[in-house]
């Protein structure tokens, strides 16, 4: 016995809420397993509540969990073989895999991937940067990363390749503060990645912005950013 | 010129911007990361799992202990929760929900888990009435409706609900608690508290759609 298309919504939501018995919700998840559209009204059900969850005043949590976490992790088998860990009542509905998507997701998901690469590189070297930001696109695409590391040196690492006319040049800016406005940080030659230094400011603060115009070369004539904006972000401290 | 223009107007915007709205860009790059995060796991990197565990940790703790009241239950989910995590993370596709939804939905189906298997039997029995712990679970749980974004559609539609189904529906997502447990708290016979809470929902969905 399934669930009938028609009463997908009511089940999602009562199988989010926690309120179907034993029997029915071992019953959705088999069923999940298979039916897409199913799974889609759950999928659903679960982005309607989340923000009861996610609003919440977090828990101070102390390093020991993650190396409990860590710990178990060790006995755990790789992501490849599943049913090692599983818990006793699989929660099958998660599995939101279509396969038709994994394509697309996989290579839509490449940059974001380098993304990952460069901010695990950067936060777990030696020197340590003070915030890394990583710069999207309008269309949210990852396009490169700065790491401040506060001591007037910033890292711009291109992640992307950007085409610039002969008559322009790429120029990063931040802005440290409202009342101070956008300061350059410097030019990126020839559109490539660099260390930029000398450019005394402010230590860098998490959710600062960064970005990186185009502008003519030598740099904005006003000492602001007068082009369009290829890349921008907000910074996160780095820890 | 129009080039000014746009550099200027996205300075002054940011300039401009309140807290709340920085806070939002904020987690809109936040949840690339979870989604970036969960990638890596899937790939059988471990740092993704140390940065979800980074970004979202304290709150999964907090989601938790707010359906097990115990702080070392709510730590022994979120641990077996992360294995989840870290074991199932291929299933993931970006295309349905947000990478959010499906870690939280982990954390909260573990959390579910415990309490149904009875392990926080001598804080839910029918027993046990209007107890000074009891009423400061309503209140945490109504605070949670409460904390929503003033603008969100959530909360707005959760506010034209009757009170009764609207206290039922948080009492399930956000206290964990069974139709049993609802009818009882709130005084109703269960086949009544299950069609309110059912209406309830049905109500939602038609004013968030």
């Amino acid at each position: 016995m399934t669930v009938a298309p028609k009463d997908f919504a009511t089940y999602a939501d009562e199988y989010v809420l926690g309120l179907l018995d034993e029997a029915d919700a071992t019953r959705l998840d088999a069923q999940l397993e298979h039916d897409t559209a199913l799974a889609d009204a759950v999928a659903q059900a679960r982005e309607r509540f989340l923000p009861l969850d996610t609003g919440i005043e977090p828990a101070r949590v102390t390093p020991s969990l993650w190396n409990a976490i860590e710990t178990r992790l060790a006995d755990a088998q790789a992501p490849s073989s599943i049913p090692s860990a599983s818990p006793p009542r699989p929660a099958a509905g998660n599995d939101n895999a279509r396969s038709g998507w994994r394509a697309a997701a996989i290579s839509a998901m490449a940059a974001s991937l380098m993304l990952a690469g460069g901010l695990i590189w950067s936060v777990t070297r030696t020197a340590d940067p003070l915030v890394v930001a990583v710069l999207l696109n309008e269309a949210g695409e990852v396009q490169a990363v700065v790491e401040d590391f506060g001591n007037d040196t910033a890292s711009v690492k291109l992640l992307t390749d950007f085409a610039v006319p002969a008559d322009k040049t790429m120029q990063v800016w931040t802005l440290p503060s409202r009342e101070m406005g956008p300061m350059s940080l410097g030019l990126l030659q020839d559109a490539h990645s660099a260390t930029l230094s000398g450019s005394a400011l402010p230590r860098p603060q998490d959710t600062q912005l960064y970005e990186i115009t185009l502008e003519q070369a030598g740099g904005s004539p006003t000492g602001r950013p007068t082009g369009p904006i290829l890349a921008k972000g907000f910074a996160k401290l780095a820890r | 010129m129009s080039a000014v223009a746009t550099a200027e107007t996205e300075y002054s915007r940011t300039r401009e911007s309140s807290w709340g709205e920085s806070g939002l860009a904020l987690a809109t790059d936040q949840s690339t990361d979870l989604e970036t995060a969960l990638l890596a796991c899937a790939r059988g990197d471990r740092n993704g799992l140390r940065l979800i565990f980074d970004l979202e940790g304290g709150r999964l703790v907090a989601v938790a202990q707010r359906i097990l009241r115990r702080r070392e239950l709510a730590e022994e989910v979120v641990q077996e929760a992360f294995i989840r995590i870290w074991t199932h993370a291929h299933q993931f596709a970006p295309g349905r929900g947000s990478a959010r939804g499906w870690i939280y939905a982990v954390v909260r189906n573990r959390a579910l888990n415990m309490l149904r298997d009875g392990r926080r039997e001598d804080l839910v029995s029918d027993e046990r009435l209007e107890t000074l712990q009891d009423a400061e679970q309503m209140d945490e749980i109504m605070s949670a409706w409460h904390r929503l974004d003033r603008d969100s559609r959530l909360k707005e539609c959760l506010g034209a609900l009757e009170e009764m189904r609207r206290r039922g529906i948080l009492m399930a997502y956000v206290g964990g608690y069974t139709h049993g447990e609802i009818a009882g708290r709130l005084k109703l016979p269960l086949g009544t508290a299950k069609s309110w809470i059912r209406r309830g929902l049905l109500s939602l969905r038609e004013c968030m759609a």
